[in-house]
């Protein structure tokens, strides 16, 4: 820049001689270059305006074009799971055919211990042991006062006792969430639903891991946060259930037995309607397993699923209904009943001597040991070796429960003329109840096999077929005829036509031979049995009815009574109205399944 | 040109003064205050209790105060900017020791009738005394690097007070309203390029090192960044201010829900609905129609300050008007962009409608200021 100077020489020695002012010329130049000065100063600012305008103009085209596209977009709710890590994967509630709650997860408190920062821990272990009367004060101040960093006292504990450790106001007690499997019906279904309990464990979260039942079959689903909190739907029905819990208590208390089980079974679909293990256990608070003493005699027993017991002559339809289906015998064929039958050093005899022969129906209907024995003697070892695994008596349960898949049946060495003949009056062949529950349904419902489930199914699921549908309708008609005529006359329920066939089989000593006063005493009954729908099997352990003169323990007097209570209870439950029976059995219902 | 140096006997004197008045920009603020009392009022359930009617008697008093700081000729606020910045200061300091607790930061000082928030008055002052730094300040010394150094403590000592209260919101408000005065004063670009280059580079570095051995900040404070940067990863924690007031945007759509019909405000879905978040309910009730219409209110005003700015030739004047312009303007850009999710959430509130009473009043004090400059031009 080119500075004028303020006092030019030139024009001030002009102006000295002209007499004027000098000073007047610096003022005169001192304000022009103040003025350009000024001048520059605002073309500069005026350019820097001219920048900020130009940058508000941009701040404010940005903000209204995002008002544009937000006023443009729909709103979008934000969902949980784009949270993440914050919510604990839920494990999914599991519900009834009905979607009743079995069991769900409940909010709880773990309580821990941090003594490094603890004001008072002999206070504060004084008022914890005062709220949580388990606890050992000399042992938590040991704790508190010692050199640990981090200790557990509780991994569960209610709202209340939270208020009142919180009370304590000590900074070193603190709380972590724990979600909880809670089994708000208690007892009921327990051995189904198993329980659960914590897997891996933090402090702000604990895994729920499933230990027992369907709770562990389906670990891994009920854990699966793809199912977006869909229950699992069991096959049970919560009221049926309770119902057949209770007649099935009852029934056990009067007849002095230790154990009972029970099954009920759509005979179309294998759904499992109920299954009742007694004794039973408390799910939220599951007990250890024994660590001596049977198994078996352990509350946490399924004895309807893994309790193998020889069922007895409840598997003599099986022979009867081969032999038909084979055309060896139809319902009417007389068949010797002399007795004993004698087979090498085997003696086989009946609990009465019913005379020379009996038709095949007479056979079910009086319980022939013989009789059922000379029809299987007629089908062979192989046939009817091929005939029960069709049933399904031979292998685990296909049941969605871990327990199922350890219940191998217990079967003889090997299938010899004897074992078949033994075994076809329910004797050296030992299954669950459950087994038995779907070889009648496979048996009774048209003669398809069934497979037991207990998840809830939208259909029928048959399978292979077994039987024709009239051979299936001759054998309910046999059963029927043993409620009627025959050994489970306790069975009748009036308007159910309720058909079945008992079983009393004596206990296995542990060291080889039998009890001769223990005994399981077993129902399986299929109702209505002109058109079946439920297969119920009832079974006792060492039950004893004392109401007589002397003790009795056959299934009739036992399992039979019990049985019909609970279908006269649960029945209506089902929704089954009391019909009339139709006279005769014929025609009709026969080919009908 | 400073006023010393030009005739005042031009400039309007007593009770005509009133008719000096930017009368335009009086009407332009009264507009933008009345969508703030409707916006309460909706925001109450149609109520005057317990916003709009307060915030109606504040806005009068703000007016008063206004109308008073526009009689006092400009020459006068420009000797007392020093004492003004000096008092925000002690108050500034003093809210440290006596200030009340408010969203775990201490911002308040009780004063009776109100309360005091010391750094919106921090925020005029600064711009006062630096308008009258560079009008005292001979032009051609303005980009010397001794002169810088003023300018620069004047700025960092109120921001950093502030930072401690902490208020990070306006800690940055000031700083860059510190650096608009110096950058309108006419400061030397270059100054402005390197304190950028500066400012980028560090950032990136910072970046850069997450992950590798010579990482410069902690994981948390990285995640802490992160969540600060995109509220939205966290839609239940940081951000669910900003995913609410943006479903709150979206619902309202081109025209609104209608008056009085907003649901994602008046269901509480929003927290501050009535303070910092009020835009939200303005945008659901009016929907885009209304939103533009406060902007561009917004805009007017700016536009008027502008003008005015370029019309006065005293030097503080300018500045001084230019400065206010962009604090103001600052304000609800912060604030619409906050709520829009394009800033993070920063307290700030929008100006004139948001309920507030000291935001309010100073705000109007400083149009006032506008006034006095606009009244006490050299003509």
């Amino acid at each position: 820049m080119i500075r004028t100077p303020l006092r030019p020489l030139a024009r001030i020695l002009q102006a000295r001689e002209k007499g004027e002012n000098t000073d007047a010329i610096e003022r005169e130049n001192l304000r022009i270059r103040h003025e350009q000065m000024r001048d520059d100063a605002r073309r500069r600012a005026e350019g820097r305006l001219l920048v900020l305008g130009g940058l508000f103009f941009l701040a404010f085209s940005v903000i209204g074009l995002r008002m544009g596209v937000l006023a443009s977009t729909e709103p979008e709710e934000p969902r949980a799971a784009v949270a993440g890590a914050s919510i604990v994967a839920q494990r999914a509630d599991i519900v009834d055919r009905t979607g009743r709650i079995l069991a769900t997860n409940l909010e709880t408190h773990s309580l821990y211990a941090q003594p490094p920062q603890m004001v008072d821990p002999i206070q504060a272990a004084r008022e914890l042991a005062a709220i949580f009367p388990d606890l050992e004060e000399e042992r938590l101040i040991k704790d508190f006062t010692g050199p640990r960093k981090f200790l557990w006292i509780k991994k569960k504990i209610s709202p209340e006792q939270k208020q009142a450790v919180h009370d304590i106001g000590e900074p070193g007690l603190l709380f972590g969430p724990r979600e909880m499997r809670l089994y708000p019906n208690g007892k009921l279904a327990a051995h189904i639903l198993g329980g659960a309990s914590f897997g891996r464990e933090g402090v702000h979260a604990a895994e729920v891991v499933g230990v027992a039942g369907v709770e562990k079959t389906f670990d891994q689903w009920l854990r699966d946060p793809a199912n977006g909190g869909a229950p699992l739907e069991l096959s049970l029905d919560l009221t049926v259930q309770a119902a057949a819990e209770r007649v099935l208590w009852g029934g056990m208390k009067l007849m002095n037995a230790k154990g009972a089980a029970s099954v009920l079974m759509d005979v179309h679909t294998g759904e499992i309607i109920s299954m009742v293990s007694l004794p039973n256990f408390d799910p939220n608070e599951r007990p250890r397993p024994p660590a001596r003493g049977d198994a078996a005699d352990s509350p946490l027993f399924n004895r309807a699923v893994q309790g193998l017991y020889e069922l007895g002559s409840t598997f003599k339809i099986f022979a009867a209904a081969q032999a038909i289906e084979l055309g060896l015998v139809n319902p009417d064929t007389m068949i010797d009943t002399k007795g004993p039958l004698r087979w090498g050093r085997f003696a086989i005899r009946d609990f009465h001597n019913y005379g020379p022969e009996l038709s095949v129906s007479k056979v079910i209907v009086k319980s022939s040991n013989i009789g059922t024995a000379r029809m299987a003697m007629d089908i062979g070892a192989e046939r009817q070796r091929t005939f029960l695994k069709k049933l399904g008596l031979l292998d685990p349960t296909p049941v969605e429960l871990v327990e199922a898949t350890t219940s191998q049946p217990l079967l003889p060495p090997n299938w010899s003329e004897l074992s078949a003949m033994t075994i076809s009056y329910g004797h050296g062949l030992s299954s669950s109840p459950l087994h038995l529950a779907s070889a009648y349904a496979s048996l009774l419902n048209g003669g398809r096999s069934v497979a037991p489930t207990l998840l809830k199914q939208t259909g029928p699921r048959k399978g292979e077929r077994i039987v024709s549908g009239e051979v299936s309708a001759q054998a309910r008609q046999m059963l029927r005829r043993v409620v009627t005529e025959g050994t489970a006359s306790f069975g009748e329920v009036p308007g159910y036509r309720v058909g079945g066939k008992t079983g009393t089989a004596d206990k296995p000593m542990p060291r080889g031979g039998y009890y001769d006063d223990r005994v399981i005493a077993t129902f399986a009954s299929v109702f209505p049995a002109d058109a079946p729908r439920y297969v119920l099997i009832v079974s006792l352990d060492e039950p004893v009815e004392t109401s007589g003169a002397e003790p009795r323990r056959t299934a009739g007097w036992t399992a039979v009574p019990v049985a019909a209570e609970m279908i006269t209870r649960v029945a209506p439950l089902l929704g089954l109205r009391p019909q009339i029976e139709p006279e005769p059995m014929t025609g009709v219902t026969l080919t009908a399944n | 040109m400073s006023y010393l140096e030009y005739s005042v006997k031009t400039a309007p004197t007593g009770f005509s003064k009133v008719f000096y008045l930017n009368w335009a920009l009086i009407l332009l603020l009264s507009a933008v205050a009345s969508v703030g009392f409707l916006m309460l009022y909706s925001v109450a359930g149609g109520s005057f209790s317990p916003w709009a009617e307060p915030q109606m008697k504040r806005f009068a008093m703000g007016l008063g105060a206004m109308f008073a700081v526009a009689m006092v000729p400009i020459w006068f606020w420009r000797n007392m900017a020093g004492l003004v910045f000096v008092a925000a200061l002690a108050l500034l300091v003093a809210v440290e020791f006596i200030g009340a607790v408010g969203m775990g930061a201490q911002r308040w000082i009780d004063i009776g009738f109100m309360r005091l928030q010391p750094s919106e008055v921090a925020k005029i002052a600064l711009v006062m005394l630096l308008a009258a730094y560079y009008d005292w300040l001979p032009v051609q010394k303005v980009s010397r690097p001794l002169w810088i150094i003023v300018p620069v403590l004047i700025i960092l000592l109120p921001t950093y007070l502030v930072l401690r209260q902490p208020d990070l919101g306006t800690a940055l408000l000031l700083l860059i309203a510190g650096a608009g005065m110096m950058f309108f004063a006419g400061v030397h670009w270059a100054y402005f390029a390197a304190v950028a280059a500066l400012g980028i580079g560090t950032i990136t570095a910072v970046f850069q090192s997450r992950g590798t051995d010579w990482q410069l900040l902690k994981d948390y404070q990285f995640r802490r960044i992160d969540t600060f940067l995109d509220p939205a990863s966290d839609p239940l924690g940081a951000g669910y201010h900003i995913t609410q007031s943006k479903i709150a945007l979206g619902s309202g759509g081109w025209t609104g829900r209608g008056f009085m019909q907003g649901t994602q405000s008046r269901l509480n879905f929003l927290p501050e609905k009535h303070t910092d978040f009020i835009f939200t309910t303005l945008a659901e009730e009016f929907g885009f129609i209304g939103a533009a219409s406060l902007l561009f209110l917004y805009a007017l005003i700016i536009v008027f300050c502008i003008a005015t700015a370029l019309r006065n030739r005293d030097r503080f004047s300018s500045l001084l008007v230019l400065g206010i312009a962009l604090t103001f303007f600052l304000f609800f850009a912060v604030n619409m962009s906050m709520v829009m999710g394009l800033a993070p959430v920063v307290g700030v509130p929008l100006p004139l409608v948001s309920y507030g009473g000291s935001a309010m009043l100073v705000l109007m004090g400083a149009f006032g200021l506008v006034q006095s400059a606009h009244v006490h031009r050299p003509r």
